[in-house]
């Protein structure tokens, strides 16, 4: 599948990686990509269910743009969000909405995590998608 | 002894097996796998009634792990179960819905794992049991608090040794008291039993639940130890083939040993490695073990502390080879995905017992848990590995 290049740089640096330590580092780098969600916004609609650690997700769309904050208790779910920032931030809807979760696994990053944690990004992921369909319907 | 067990050939990525989640599952030494591939190539068959060859070796097979079972623990009976939980809900279901009532006491720890809570609870549910909790203060139980709780009590149920911090409880204490008060007594010995022989008459509880992949054996087999005294109180609670005498459209009569406990096809494979497990473990000698593993979880316990972690286990004469830690800042998660990065098996989380994280005041601890294979090369890998964790995270 063809991404686009922000999110293919993404999948390149990830593949460039063979130590396990290492890939889990960069991907806890991508945390300082988060637009924070200060923690007196959390709440239960923007809660992430199915993630073992405590995450939120917020989005906005604003002049035709999708942005996303988000928060979380863990760095390497803060990288996922990084991630998701990245993929997500200044693009419309439409764009966004053709996105799929499968550029994380083509990178390699949601094997690097357990189960819930992968499971989470993908929630995530769906959140986003969901609250833009709510938006746009 | 590492070279009994094939797994530690294995690399994990890239790196040298350092398997530390001793206390959530054991790892198993050829003879056990080998037995258990020796059952399925040659003796395969369903136990007990059947004439053949084959039944007959199956049988022998599975009787054998009961027959030790009871000559290790010194016990007049021993149930098959799946494991610790199913011991544990036996208990409830075949002694606790035929010998308690509404509003008589049963007596549990906040140390307690979730299977000796909730099969409580759900009994609470049917028959409007009470229960009480002895409070769990500065990683001990309440021993006076204990004293209050026993009065009227007719159940008790402690946990022998703590999954999350390897305290030992006194149990032999609070058996005492226990009987003292004139109530039964079940142990939860799935973290105790793989690290002390435990003498099941002498030590005077009613029930011992414990589970055999916490000892080198496999998964999906235990046992339940009950005192003659409670096995006469108990009644069958699930019905089917092999417990039963003879089967009437009018009715049915029942086997008058542990096989009235056991309907359906048992797991005979896993009775059969387990038998092989325990003949291994009969030559390991635990208590040297212990002494060895305690030892090397007090150093890795410092180490932690002087790194700045919290560490929960005492680690007092006794407890098992448990180091339950937090670090300030890194989530259990990262932290363990940090060190399986770098082949080390942790475990994180609230370990099935959150009321014990609560008292705790945490989500969750990383656990670090040592068992006989283990040595000093495995405590300096999760030290190291520790040390590079902190690095990345700094």
């Amino acid at each position: 599948m063809t991404w686009p290049s922000s999110i293919q740089q993404i999948i390149d640096e990830f593949q460039e990686i063979e130590d396990q330590f290492e890939r889990l580092e960069v991907l806890m780098d991508f945390a300082d990509e988060v637009d924070e969600l200060p923690f007196d916004e959390w709440s239960d609609s923007n809660l992430v269910r199915g993630c073992q650690s405590v995450a939120h997700i917020e989005v906005n769309i604003r002049e035709s743009m999708v942005w996303i904050r988000a928060a979380a208790d863990a760095r390497m779910v803060q990288g996922l969000q990084g991630i998701l920032s990245i993929a997500v931030n200044g693009n419309s809807p439409e764009t966004v909405m053709q996105l799929t979760p499968n550029f994380a696994e083509e990178a390699g990053i949601l094997v690097s995590l357990t189960p819930s944690r992968s499971n989470g990004f993908r929630t995530m992921f769906d959140m986003i998608q969901n609250r833009i369909k709510e938006e746009i319907l | 002894m590492k070279e009994d067990f094939p797994i530690f050939q294995r690399l994990v990525n890239g790196k040298k097996l350092v398997y530390l989640d001793n206390a959530a599952t054991t790892q198993k030494p050829s003879c056990v796998i080998d037995a258990m591939s020796n059952y399925y190539s040659s003796s395969n068959a369903n136990v007990h009634r059947a004439v053949h060859t084959l039944a007959g070796e199956a049988t022998e097979g599975y009787e054998a792990c009961r027959k030790i079972l009871k000559q290790r623990y010194n016990a007049d009976y021993a149930v098959m179960t799946s494991g610790t939980t199913e011991g544990i809900n036996l208990a409830a279901r075949a002694w606790g819905e035929y010998n308690l009532q509404s509003g008589d006491a049963v007596v549990l720890t906040e140390m307690e794992h979730h299977s000796d809570i909730v099969p409580w609870q759900m009994l609470a549910e049917r028959i409007a049991i009470e229960l009480r909790f002895v409070p769990v203060e500065n990683g001990a139980l309440d021993m006076e608090a204990l004293e209050v709780a026993l009065v009227g009590a007719k159940l008790v149920c402690v946990v022998h040794t703590s999954n999350v911090l390897g305290v030992r409880n006194s149990v032999e204490q609070i058996i005492a008291k226990s009987k003292d008060a004139g109530a039964r007594i079940l142990i939860d010995g799935a973290q105790a039993v793989p690290h002390e022989l435990i003498d099941f008459k002498e030590l005077g509880a009613d029930f011992l639940a414990f589970s055999a992949h916490k000892m080198c054996g496999p998964t999906g087999i235990g046992a339940l130890l009950i005192s003659a005294d409670a096995f006469a109180e108990m009644k069958p609670f699930m019905g089917g083939g092999d417990m039963i005498e003879t089967v009437t459209l009018e009715g049915s009569t029942y086997q008058s040993n542990e096989h009235k406990f056991e309907a359906g096809t048992p797991r005979i494979a896993e009775g059969v490695g387990w038998a092989a497990a325990l003949e291994w473990i009969s030559n390991v000698d635990l208590e040297s073990h212990h002494e060895r593993l305690l030892a090397i979880a007090r150093n890795v316990s410092q180490n932690l502390t002087e790194k700045g972690m919290t560490v929960y286990s005492s680690l007092n004469p006794g407890d098992a080879a448990v180091v339950s830690f937090t670090h300030p800042t890194i989530h259990p998660e990262d932290f363990a995905r940090l060190l399986d990065a770098q082949g080390i098996a942790v475990r994180t989380g609230h370990h099935c017992a959150q009321p014990l994280m609560e008292k705790l005041g945490v989500n969750g601890t990383i656990r670090a848990s040592f068992y006989i294979y283990n040595d000093e090369s495995d405590a300096d890998a999760l030290l190291s590995g520790i040390d590079r964790v902190l690095e990345a995270m700094a």
